[in-house]
């Protein structure tokens, strides 16, 4: 080690320390590299967190209040790697803490070298490809990288959506062909969401990870099922966080019909439990959809996949029914069934009707609306009684069933606008939904003109 | 809380600026082209624009552009086209268009649209309808928007369009009111407005209105200031503003707003705690927030705030100069 000087200036101190902090947090990462959850603790629940895991070694007290024999210029005994590391850093079973106190710093210092190394790697690229003789190793070159990994990552877990570093890592694996080191990029990836989950980089990151595999993956399936878990048990913790539902139903276009209906299947305990979160619903929107539009292409060719789609549409609607009736008052449901209607009118009700089958078939589509309309109201009309001085969840269900009621009505087809209007005879519609929603009677007027 | 206190929030900005020495500030500095956005767009709202140093903005915005013609968000860092709309912006505040190599931010952009129509951030491929929207609004104030493919870029946006009328941020993605602003914002420019089932969104939009007055941005979430900005701009492109309670929206801004916060720290001298808007009442102040806090109040003609305009994000009066000079 090099000696100091006592006229050391301040901000090389700072520097170096800086640089100290950096070394013991990649040092963490070379002893631990299955780290797969972290976060930044404040100051005083270390103590709690060694007392807890009983770390023997120098007291608090000793740490932050060194002896009268160590001078200010001593400053490498302070630097004490196991001391420091139950300051600054908590590392056990692969989860890490980072000390808010060294937040500043050691971000300076993960910048400071990531860009140097960044612009060191460019260079020597540069080199490289200028040689012609391509067999010739630049052994500097693959240090360069290692390095410029290292601080990329270090720089990312204090600042997620710090472009330059995922960009960078990005450049450099744009050169290789091992999918295994992309699966290193959705670890990190899923590091950083661990203490960032709306860290819109991370997300893309991912994205631009399964664009690349995609090609030539054997376990293709298999990662998109992964990713579909993960942003569930992101969601779990990070409400309605649309970053992460938008990675999920990015992944639709990717599969299968027959991993769309697993999908449904198996997510549907889980929006059961969320039933406030309106973007579970939507990708169930989104997997709905993509069955409509699989089977639509396939009309006229055999599935090799069979189910029966208008049970399954039906299936959703109870179930809907089911939520709507026990969880009173929640948009995010009644919004799910003004989808649901829309596309069962739409859909499955409507389109023989242009078909120029046996009218017998017609005929009975336009008695299953006829049946199908009757359903909806007697729901919308069981959930719209509004008492004086009701609970809000009374109200809010009053209000969100009127709308749903006009919401049927804007749906409808022409052809079955009478039968509607014949079904709705005796509710004077837009008296109902001024009662129940006053604010909007802007908005019902003009609809309903 | 019945005002706006324009000279807190004028000092907040100024002062914001200048920090350093946090985390929470450093820590952004990778997205500085927006903030100073943000920042200089508030300012001039305020009729304050003159309070800083424009050479010194101008010459850095100009240090952030690379050689592809695209800005970064700070110096020394990856271009993206976020940064580029928000450099163009900055230089639109100042009046400085004219310093810009008009042919090779264009050059830039319409190499970030895709065969679909769509467009990417930046070479690395992420595609978003935003980022549609900034190609598209970058381009128009430029006048170079018949460089791109216009009718696939619309074509691209109407197929992110949902059944509830609103839009996500690619084909399938949840509507959101930011998404949303995006889209109707880049047909509004591209003059393609009729395309839009304006009931149906209006519709959607106005339920955004919550029992304070504020807006939130999707279904059950909690009203949040900015999206005082992106509902609004919205319904007043599609000519629905008038389905929400404006009355109510103005109250629950002002209310975001910190007139007198709490010292938690012993730092008396620093006033910068005060002044500021946050998303929501009694939560902490961002720069991002009182931009759109103020947004919101100019388009709800708040007096002593300048009228914005709700397609392009900026001063009416810098767009007239923009397209009418």
């Amino acid at each position: 080690m090099a000696t100091r000087t006592a006229n050391m200036s301040k901000e090389s101190c700072s520097e170096e320390k800086g640089l100290n902090l950096l070394h013991q947090l990649e040092d963490i990462f070379e002893n631990d590299p299955l780290i797969d959850e972290m976060g930044y603790i404040h100051p005083s629940q270390f103590s709690l967190l060694n007392d807890e895991s009983g770390i023997p070694g120098d007291s608090p007290e000793e740490v932050l209040h060194p002896s009268a024999e160590r001078t200010a210029s001593s400053v490498e005994s302070l630097l004490d790697a196991s001391n420091q590391e139950n300051l600054y850093f908590w590392n056990r079973d692969h989860k890490l803490g980072i000390s808010t106190q060294i937040l500043l710093q050691l971000y300076r210092s993960a910048k400071q070298s990531f860009m140097s190394a960044f612009k060191q790697y460019k260079a020597s690229n540069i080199q490289s490809d200028k040689v012609v003789d391509s067999s010739y190793a630049f052994p500097s070159c693959d240090h360069l990288e290692s390095i410029l990994m290292r601080h990329s990552r270090s720089l990312l877990l204090l600042s997620c959506d710090f472009i330059t570093a995922w960009n960078c890592r990005k450049y450099v694996l744009s050169k290789k062909n091992q999918p295994s080191v992309f699966m290193d990029e959705l670890h990190l990836s899923a590091l950083v969401l661990s203490y960032a989950p709306k860290s819109e980089q991370a997300w893309s990151h991912r994205r631009w990870v399964i664009k690349s595999i995609s090609a030539n993956c054997s376990n293709f399936n298999e990662i998109l099922e992964k990713e579909s878990e993960l942003v569930e048990k992101i969601a779990e913790r990070s409400k309605m966080n649309y970053r992460a539902w938008n990675h999920r139903c990015w992944l639709v276009s990717y599969m299968k019909t027959e991993q769309v209906l697993h999908e449904l299947k198996r997510a549907r305990n889980w929006a059961a439990q969320h039933i406030a979160d309106n973007s579970c619903f939507h990708y169930r929107r989104r997997l709905l959809l993509k069955i409509l539009e699989d089977s639509s292409c396939r009309r006229c060719v055999s599935s090799g996949y069979n189910f029966d789609m208008e049970q399954l549409w039906k299936d959703e609607l109870d179930w809907n029914r089911t939520l709507v009736n026990r969880f009173v008052g929640r948009e995010a449901l009644w919004l799910h069934r003004r989808f649901l209607s829309s596309c069962w009118i739409n859909h499955f009700l409507t389109e023989s009707s242009n078909t120029s089958n046996a009218s017998k078939e017609t005929a009975s589509k336009y008695h299953e609306f006829g049946e199908f309309l009757e359903n909806e109201l007697c729901l919308a009309k069981s959930c719209s009684t509004i008492l004086d001085n009701d609970f809000e969840d009374l109200q809010s269900q009053a209000k969100h069933s009127a709308c749903y009621i006009l919401w049927l009505r804007t749906q409808v087809p022409k052809p079955l606008e009478n039968e509607l209007l014949e079904k709705l005879r005796g509710v004077d519609l837009l008296n109902l939904l001024n009662k129940s929603c006053p604010e909007r009677s802007s908005l019902f007027n003009d609809i309903m003109k | 809380m019945g005002e706006l206190v324009t000279e807190k929030h004028v000092r907040y900005i100024l002062a914001a600026e200048k920090r350093k020495d946090d985390f929470e500030s450093v820590v952004m500095e990778h997205l500085r082209m927006n903030g100073v956005y943000w920042g200089l767009t508030t300012l001039d709202l305020l009729g304050k624009l003159d309070t800083v140093d424009v050479n010194e903005f101008v010459s850095w915005v100009m240090s952030c552009q690379h050689e592809s013609g695209g800005f970064s968000g700070n110096i020394g860092h990856d271009p993206h086209i976020l940064y580029t709309l928000s450099a163009v912006q900055v230089l639109a505040l100042f009046n400085k268009l004219d310093i810009i190599d008009v042919d090779k931010v264009t050059k830039y952009i319409v190499s970030l649209q895709n065969e679909d129509g769509s467009f990417s951030g930046d070479i690395w491929g992420e595609v978003d309808t935003r980022f549609s929207y900034i190609a598209i609004s970058c381009l128009s104030i430029l006048h170079c928007l018949d460089k791109i493919n216009v009718e696939k870029a619309v074509k691209y946006i109407l197929s992110c369009k949902n059944m509830d009328g609103g839009f996500g941020c690619t084909p399938g993605g949840e509507s959101h009111a930011g998404q949303i602003f995006c889209c109707v914002g880049a047909l509004a420019i591209t003059g393609s407005l009729d395309l839009v089932d304006k009931d149906l969104l209006g519709w959607w939009l106005c339920e955004r209105q919550v029992k304070s007055g504020g807006l939130n941005g999707r279904p059950e979430k909690l009203p949040d200031v900015c999206y005082s900005w992106w509902v609004l701009s919205s319904l007043i492109m599609i000519d629905r503003v008038h389905w929400i309670n404006k009355e109510k929206l103005i109250k629950f801004i002002l209310n975001c707003q910190v007139v007198l916060a709490e010292l938690l720290s012993c730092d008396f001298e620093s006033d910068t705690e005060n002044g500021g808007i946050s998303d929501r009442p009694d939560d902490a102040v961002d720069i991002f927030h009182t931009y759109f806090g103020v947004a919101g109040l100019s388009l709800l003609e708040y007096p002593g705030v300048k009228p914005i305009d709700p397609a392009y994000a900026l001063p009416v009066d810098v767009v007239d100069r923009i397209f009418f000079k």
